[in-house]
């Protein structure tokens, strides 16, 4: 890493893919019975990580989940590949994600406020 | 640098769902087939039974192997008018016992029942350590 990479921004980066995770799961949960429907999912951690690994230096504000279609999926006689189960647990991941996000820039705003309070 | 976002008992909990839920359809595909006396084959309806399999070796989900026949014997009753019946007036009819598949639907509910329980136990964890950040 050779650029010190503020906190905040990684945060931010990751709140936003979250989001833009829980719209495709919401997609697939609508789409649940769509004959010939392929779910979506969002590509993020992958590019995070060639953010954080490549010598240039990157803005974590510009690294921007992807949507892509996973393909791998069992597909259901109707060609539709949607599991309920796998979107619930998803979702379930994404909340905690998000609310490790959240606490964690919780967390940093309230060292701030600290520093700034030493009198 | 790997980013690792593992929720690994998450994915197992849902492999579990998964493959409980596909038990749970070819149960009721034996329960209600289970007067079929024609499958298309000239045979009465078989019963399915499901086999399952661990991912990966050690820790890991589950998923479903195979769909196996049941290979045990028809039962033969005697209706001499139907259609389906023999010279001497017997139906062959599924392997199907209605109280066994009913069990089988107990066990693979309670099972998915368990696995939904491991889903939200491990979500309150979870949480409890995300308190620490408060």
């Amino acid at each position: 890493m050779s650029k010190i990479n503020n906190i905040v921004d990684i945060i931010e980066a990751g709140i936003r893919a979250e989001s833009l995770r829980q719209k495709t799961i919401a997609n697939n949960v609508a789409n649940l019975d769509t004959p010939g429907y392929r779910k979506v999912d969002v590509k993020f951690k992958e590019l995070l990580a060639k953010a954080l690994d490549s010598s240039e230096d990157v803005d974590l504000s510009e690294v921007e989940a992807q949507i892509y279609q996973p393909k791998k999926t069992e597909v259901k006689s109707n060609g539709n590949d949607v599991s309920l189960e796998v979107e619930v647990g998803e979702m379930v991941k994404n909340t905690l994600h998000h609310k490790t996000y959240i606490r964690l820039l919780q967390k940093k705003y309230r060292q701030i406020e600290l520093a700034i309070n030493v009198k | 640098m790997e980013v690792n976002t593992g929720f690994g008992p998450i994915d197992i909990a849902i492999s579990g769902l998964r493959a409980q839920d596909k038990n749970i359809k070819l149960i009721s595909s034996n329960v209600a087939n289970a007067q079929s006396t024609d499958n298309g084959n000239g045979e009465p309806y078989r019963r399915l039974e499901a086999v399952f399999k661990t991912d990966g070796d050690g820790i890991g989900g589950v998923s479903l192997d195979e769909i196996a026949p049941d290979m045990s014997d028809f039962m033969k009753i005697l209706k001499p008018g139907h259609p389906d019946a023999d010279e001497q007036g017997y139906v062959t009819m599924p392997n199907v016992n209605l109280p066994i598949e009913m069990m089988n639907l107990n066990a693979a509910a309670r099972t998915y029942q368990a696995n939904t329980a491991i889903l939200k136990r491990y979500q309150e964890m979870v949480e409890t350590t995300l308190e620490l950040l408060k």
